[in-house]
């Protein structure tokens, strides 16, 4: 960590094992790391002594994870990454659509853990996210969202309105996933939420124009989520 | 063509034809006779025509037949003969008298056959709907059976896929913990040699709680499969609970274990590696519901043929509400990390073994987990 003060991170999760593997991890790239049990002392400590991020298993013994995301954004902005359980996209949906910034699916890497805690905290930093920003880039890609021009590695791309709105709705969040509803409503308009079919014909289509790797994908798919844009060279290994 | 107003249907015809016939038949029978017999024999006679007409055509068809049996009474019987005029006054009453009877009797008569005849109709009727209820009742006997068979698988299904998600639920926890950390050793996080010993524990630890997890629901399939036989032999308790607790040494980090066993406690007619099953399943039980540095009592009399097992933490103990239910499969306490068949796997050793399990309140806080094992005999 560059910064003299260590990032403090909150991880909320009932299970023993996993929370020492957690504080461990954090603790060895230096982060300050704080860890409790139950969703009541989460809620406790994030409005006594905000961290930079917090953690958050949504399997909790007393109040539901999901519930403590909604009650967290009431007054908070903290960056949130849930950490969910295999198959249970609609809880992904819920815990993004109430606030939390990303999530991992148990079992996890940790490298991928400690990715998403990365780009959240960017992302919640003050002009951290790109929303005024008039030319965003991930990795080699360009998207000059002033004169509505996409590059790769420098060579112009060709991009229909809708494919661009698609792309430049993603790249102002480089890393973090958007859910299918908030691509749709960014992109096509408000009236819409679930037309998910329409993203995945623009999906094929600018992954052809991108000529993304399928083995290492600019445009990823979060399977029953939504999409992210990801720079493939920082993205940690799946098998890691 | 005055008779014919009357009718209506088949049956009145034929009352009124019979009536009709059968009043001149016996004023012919009769009038022969005429000379010998006073006017009530042909008076009484020809009421039976009236009687006729009246069961087989009714009302209106007895009417008619009484009014032509007083027309041919009058002309037959009555002097002058063969001339409506009546001669005398007491012929006058006579006649009037057999109209009035003749008129009465063939309503009485009708009225009482066409209630008759209701009375059949309803019967029949009442006889249909009968038939027809016990059609119903047959048909919702056997809805109601396909239902209940239809409850039960489904409450089979149920509890098969409560099953398989604990258990999925149960596995996945622990291979969390071990993905975890060898992702974060092999991605080449630098430790401290504690630390890295921690952790390296940790998944020792996980990849053990993984093999307990596999042990019950291998226990599980051998129960549902009604295979839960007991390999009996003589088990020394002392030895196997301290055996089990030094193995299970991990889980206890934060709390003190004590075992507390007599001399002298007799050898117990047990499978060994069921026992260490139950005894293992009420251990971790315990340690999941014991606060940090309290204490977890394990400890063992005999009596009557007997030993008694018991299992006591100092945790938030068992609702009185649950103390029953607990042994059942999936229940789960408040909070519990644990897929809930660790107990009912408890609950059906025992019971294979002939002795029983209960849960009571541990004086002071927490649950007291009991059961009992027959000794070895002879």
């Amino acid at each position: 960590m560059a910064s003299a003060a260590p990032t403090s991170v909150l991880v909320v999760d009932d299970e023993l094992a996993i929370t020492r593997a957690l504080i461990a991890a954090f603790e060895a790239r230096g982060y300050a790391v704080t860890a409790v049990g139950t969703g009541r002392e989460a809620l406790e400590r994030i409005a006594g002594t905000p961290p930079a991020v917090v953690v958050l298993d949504l399997g909790l013994p007393d109040v539901d994870g999901i519930e403590v995301c909604r009650r967290v954004r009431a007054w908070s902005n903290v960056p949130i990454v849930v950490l969910t359980a295999e198959g249970a996209e609609h809880r992904k949906v819920a815990a993004l659509d109430e606030g939390a910034d990303d999530y991992v699916t148990k079992p996890f890497s940790m490298p991928e853990l400690l990715a998403r805690v990365r780009v959240a905290l960017r992302h919640r930093r003050p002009g951290g996210p790109g929303l005024d920003e008039s030319v965003l880039d991930v990795g080699d890609l360009r998207v000059d969202v002033a004169q509505r021009q996409v590059t790769v590695a420098g060579q112009p791309v060709e991009l229909t309105p809708k494919e661009f709105g698609f792309l430049a709705a993603l790249a102002r969040y480089p890393g973090r996933v958007l859910t299918h509803r908030m691509i749709l409503q960014m992109v096509w308009g408000p009236e819409y939420g679930e037309e998910t079919q329409y993203l995945r014909v623009y999906a094929g289509q600018l992954r052809k124009k991108l000529r993304d790797d399928p083995a290492a994908p600019r445009l990823v798919t979060e399977p029953g989520v939504g999409y992210r844009l990801v720079d493939p060279r920082e993205e940690p290994s799946p098998t890691a | 063509m005055r008779v014919r107003a009357f009718a209506s249907g088949p049956a009145p015809w034929a009352g009124l034809g019979l009536g009709a016939g059968l009043t001149v038949v016996v004023t012919a029978a009769l009038v022969p006779l005429r000379s010998d017999v006073t006017q009530a024999t042909p008076a009484l006679v020809l009421v039976v025509p009236v009687v006729v007409a009246a069961v087989i055509g009714g009302r209106p068809a007895a009417l008619v037949v009484a009014v032509l049996a007083a027309g041919a009474f009058n002309v037959a019987f009555i002097p002058p003969y063969w001339n409506p005029r009546v001669g005398v006054v007491d012929d006058e009453v006579a006649l009037a008298v057999f109209l009035a009877v003749a008129v009465t009797t063939g309503t009485l008569v009708a009225q009482s056959a066409e209630r008759r005849q209701a009375a059949e109709q309803r019967a029949e009727e009442i006889q249909g709907l009968h038939d027809r209820y016990e059609v119903v009742v047959l048909e919702r006997e056997r809805l109601a059976e396909e239902a209940n068979r239809v409850a039960v698988l489904e409450q089979v299904d149920e509890q098969r896929s409560a099953l398989l998600r604990s258990v999925s639920h149960d596995l996945r926890t622990p291979l969390a913990s071990i993905r975890a950390v060898t992702s974060d050793l092999r991605a080449g996080a630098i430790y401290d040699d504690a630390t890295r010993n921690e952790l390296l524990d940790l998944v020792g630890d996980e990849a053990q709680r993984l093999d307990r997890i596999v042990a019950n629901l291998l226990s599980l399939s051998r129960i549902e499969a009604g295979a839960l036989q007991p390999d009996r032999q003589a088990v020394a308790v002392d030895e196997l609970l301290a055996e089990r607790v030094r193995r299970l040494a991990p889980l206890f980090r934060q709390v003190r274990v004590q075992v507390d066993v007599p001399d002298g406690l007799p050898l117990v007619d047990a499978d060994y590696t069921q026992l260490d099953q139950v005894v293992t399943n009420l251990l971790e039980n315990a340690a999941r519901h014991s606060p940090p540095r309290s204490t977890i009592r394990v400890s063992a009399i005999t009596s009557d043929g007997l030993v008694e097992i018991s299992v006591a933490d100092e945790g938030i103990g068992v609702a009185r509400f649950d103390r029953e239910r607990i042994f059942e499969p999936f229940r789960r306490g408040e909070g519990s990390a644990s897929s809930g068949v660790g107990l009912a796997i408890c609950k059906a050793i025992v019971e294979a073994h002939g002795g029983t399990i209960d849960v009571a309140p541990n004086p002071g806080s927490g649950a007291r987990f009991r059961f009992t094992i027959p000794t070895r005999r002879g």
